[in-house]
């Protein structure tokens, strides 16, 4: 138990912050992207014990996290469609006018490009995009060929800019 | 397009992320020592609960909001089969 405990403080000392930052560009407010950290170190600390230790941890951590803030979204636009909640939860992601948004008007512009990508697109994006991975490590987390990721991020890559341009 | 990730965060949000997240195991601990406790009570509780179903109601109650979302997330349903029901 000490040893486990020893291993999960190692993993959140160096994976919570980049963890953060890729459940945040899925979910876009920093309230959801908090409160899935804490659901996801509690899957980790639960799994941890059946993890194989030759395999590699950051490929683990990031499907458990992208699996969970995925899964998140689904919940939250099933919500939206049975008006349970009546706000599309995307629009007030994106107009969130909490202080923990960059007021930059270049900024927002970029978010709400981010944000009006599908999910999927949109991890891939974060990923290649922000957290520079290779295709060959997404592929690993997503389980999605690395033929696919690429149209995936190509396609991602052209709306944002395209958003951004037409935002001008 | 310029890499910035157009995000910030509270001041000081990472340290007491770090300090939340390394509660988890002792919590968790704490959870894990009650299982003996948790068995004895819901003894207590199934007891309970089975003469208040005799006695008051078989009537069905009306499922949470969170058991409807996770039956139409199981059951494969799709956003645009949701929007035509509504």
């Amino acid at each position: 138990m000490i040893e486990q405990e020893k291993l999960f403080n190692d993993l959140v000392r160096q994976y919570s912050e980049p963890l953060y930052w890729h459940v945040r560009t899925i979910v876009g407010s920093h309230e959801d992207a908090d409160d899935l950290l804490q659901d996801i170190f509690i899957k980790v600390w639960k799994a941890l014990p059946g993890f194989r230790g030759d395999a590699d941890y950051f490929s683990w951590l990031w499907r458990i996290a992208t699996n969970e803030a995925l899964s998140f979204l689904r919940k939250a636009k099933v919500r939206a469609a049975l008006s349970f909640s009546r706000i599309d939860p995307e629009a007030e992601r994106v107009s969130d006018p909490n202080p923990f948004f960059d007021g930059d008007k270049a900024m927002a512009a970029l978010r709400k490009a981010i944000a009006s990508l599908p999910d999927k697109q949109r991890v891939v994006f974060g990923m290649r995009y922000y957290e520079e991975l290779s295709y060959e490590q997404i592929s690993s987390i997503t389980g999605t060929s690395v033929g696919a990721l690429k149209a995936s991020y190509h396609i991602a890559y052209e709306k944002v800019k395209a958003f951004l341009t037409d935002s001008d | 397009m310029k890499k910035t990730m157009p995000y910030s965060t509270p001041e000081g949000y990472f340290d007491s992320l770090q300090g939340r997240l390394s509660e988890i195991p002792a919590r968790r601990s704490r959870i894990n020592l009650t299982p003996y406790l948790a068995l004895a009570a819901s003894f207590a509780l199934a007891l309970l609960a089975g003469n208040y179903i005799l006695t008051k109601t078989a009537a069905s109650q009306p499922a949470s909001e969170e058991e409807i979302v996770e039956y139409l997330i199981d059951s494969g349903t799709t956003l645009a089969q949701l929007e035509d029901a509504m």
